[in-house]
């Protein structure tokens, strides 16, 4: 399990520099209190918190999901990586390692938004779950083929949420209205034509991922 | 004439198909003259290479 | 040559036709176009909008087939033909929804209200945007043309979601969304015959003028590069 190694090594170098964590933690709170300040003494009615929430996950997401690639090509250990694995290797080990950081970072977003934004109640928490983990899915899958791509470009920090926003806008649609029926209590049955999108848009940018990934890796 | 301008002021519509129909026959000489323009250019590249 | 001079006739016909035919309520001479429920007198940005749109799916279709064709074998002449199909596309992608604004105040009352179809051209704009952003920002020839068809083809893959799936079953404003009665006049066959006909002429001219374009847009952007590589 080359791929579980290649994340591994990505994890032990995060906790002993703890560069992406603090920057991700920051942003969150960052993101929440300029929402919260600029708010002010309106009310947040509860569709517009849901929104809002996905918001703070998108922009979360681009300030550093992009670092599994990114990384390398700074510190120059791109050839290295070339040599030791096949590419699809290469592609499972980052995926993995931004499947994590998502997930962690969408589970902090979760529990300080429903803390400190009344408005934001769920009610059929069933689909809701399974929203929050296709959703997770799905932008660790499209943030890491686009960093891929833009690791070997210039101007990285702009063009990696210019390029990642047109791909991740069919799901952060159909996130905000799941998001949306989801509050209203809609049961899972009903919903079920929008959580089947969400499943396959995950796996055709899965598939689509690891189809062109080797085009990008081999200089 | 005089009587074309009265109809053209009446029913303007067709003054609007007058000047798209001028646009389009700009629009088209010039596509027509950028392809002359390179049919010559690839013309004289081939001839170079030769 | 001959093919140039079918296009100028077409599109001429094109103009007249859709530009001063009558729309009357009972179609009686050959000249008269019938009266669609709920579009009324600008049921004829019908001949212009929608083809500039097809053209826009059109163009981005053949920017990625020609980027399929650069990862298989290399040559820049590919990437040439893909990047001049590229910019036309954004060019007729501005035009389709300029137009559809512009009809929108008349019809909707706002030049912008997030309707499906005008969020999903919003989209389109915005990826190829992002193209447009990520080629200028390589300098290396192939490295340009190797990560521009990978992102092309990402791309692509949301296209035929965000043009023909997503206003049809969302609901919306535009004629042919969810919540319309008629599938809209293009699929359900509310238009009279010489009315369609003017249609796919339409539709066949802008073909024939996006065709002609490429070809000299393509041609053009091959040459200048053949050229600067013998004086580098």
């Amino acid at each position: 399990m080359k791929a579980y190694h290649l994340f591994r090594k990505d994890l032990f170098s995060e906790i002993r520099n703890r560069y992406a964590i603090n920057s991700l933690a920051m942003f969150i709170i960052v993101t929440i209190s300029v929402i919260l300040f600029s708010v002010g003494e309106e009310t947040i009615s509860d569709y517009l918190s849901g929104g809002l929430y996905w918001v703070v996950v998108f922009f979360t997401g681009m300030s550093g999901l992009a670092r599994v690639f990114v990384s390398e090509e700074e510190r120059g250990t791109t050839l290295t990586l070339q040599l030791i694995a096949r590419p699809e290797t290469v592609l499972s080990g980052k995926l993995i390692f931004n499947l994590v950081l998502t997930l962690a970072m969408n589970i902090v977003i979760t529990f300080l938004y429903s803390a400190l934004f009344p408005a934001f109640v769920i009610k059929s928490l069933m689909l809701f779950f399974i929203t929050f983990i296709l959703g997770t899915l799905g932008i660790a899958i499209s943030s890491t083929i686009i960093a891929a791509i833009i690791s070997k470009a210039g101007s990285k920090g702009t063009l990696y949420p210019v390029l990642s926003f047109p791909i991740l806008l069919p799901l952060i649609l159909i996130l905000i209205n799941l998001t949306k029926i989801s509050m209203d209590g809609t049961s899972f049955g009903e919903a079920i034509m929008d959580v089947l999108f969400l499943a396959s848009y995950d796996v055709v940018m899965l598939s689509v991922s690891y189809l062109l990934f080797d085009f990008i890796w081999k200089d | 004439m005089e009587g074309l301008y009265l109809f053209l002021e009446k029913n303007s519509i067709y003054i609007v198909m007058i000047i798209v129909l001028i646009v389009w026959a700009g629009v088209f000489l010039y596509n027509l003259k950028l392809d002359k323009r390179l049919k010559f250019i690839e013309k004289e590249m081939k001839e170079g290479k030769k | 040559m001959i093919w140039k001079i079918i296009l100028f006739l077409l599109m001429s016909y094109v103009i007249i036709a859709g530009i001063s035919f009558p729309i009357v309520e009972k179609p009686e001479a050959w000249y008269h176009f019938p009266l669609i429920p709920g579009l009324g007198e600008n049921a004829k940005i019908i001949f212009f909008h929608v083809p500039t749109a097809w053209i826009t799916v059109l163009a981005f279709l053949m920017s990625t087939i020609f980027s399929i064709k650069y990862l298989r074998k290399k040559d820049l002449d590919d990437d040439g033909k893909s990047q001049t199909a590229l910019e036309l596309g954004m060019v007729f992608c501005i035009l389709a929804t300029v137009t559809g604004a512009v009809w929108a105040k008349f019809t909707w009352g706002e030049y912008w209200s997030w309707d499906p179809r005008q969020t999903s051209i919003f989209a389109l704009l915005l990826i190829y945007g992002a193209l447009f952003a990520l080629r200028s920002a390589v300098e290396n020839e192939e490295k340009r043309a190797t990560l521009s068809a990978v992102y092309s083809i990402i791309a692509f893959v949301t296209v035929p979601f965000f043009v023909f799936i997503m206003p049809r079953i969302m609901k919306g404003l535009h004629p042919g969304s969810a919540d319309d009665t008629n599938v809209g006049p293009v699929v359900n066959f509310k238009m009279n015959s010489n009315m369609y006909l003017v249609f796919v002429l339409s539709v066949v001219a802008f073909t024939i003028l996006y065709f002609w374009m490429w070809r000299v847009g393509s041609r053009s952007l091959n040459i200048k590069e053949k050229l600067l590589k013998n004086y580098r």
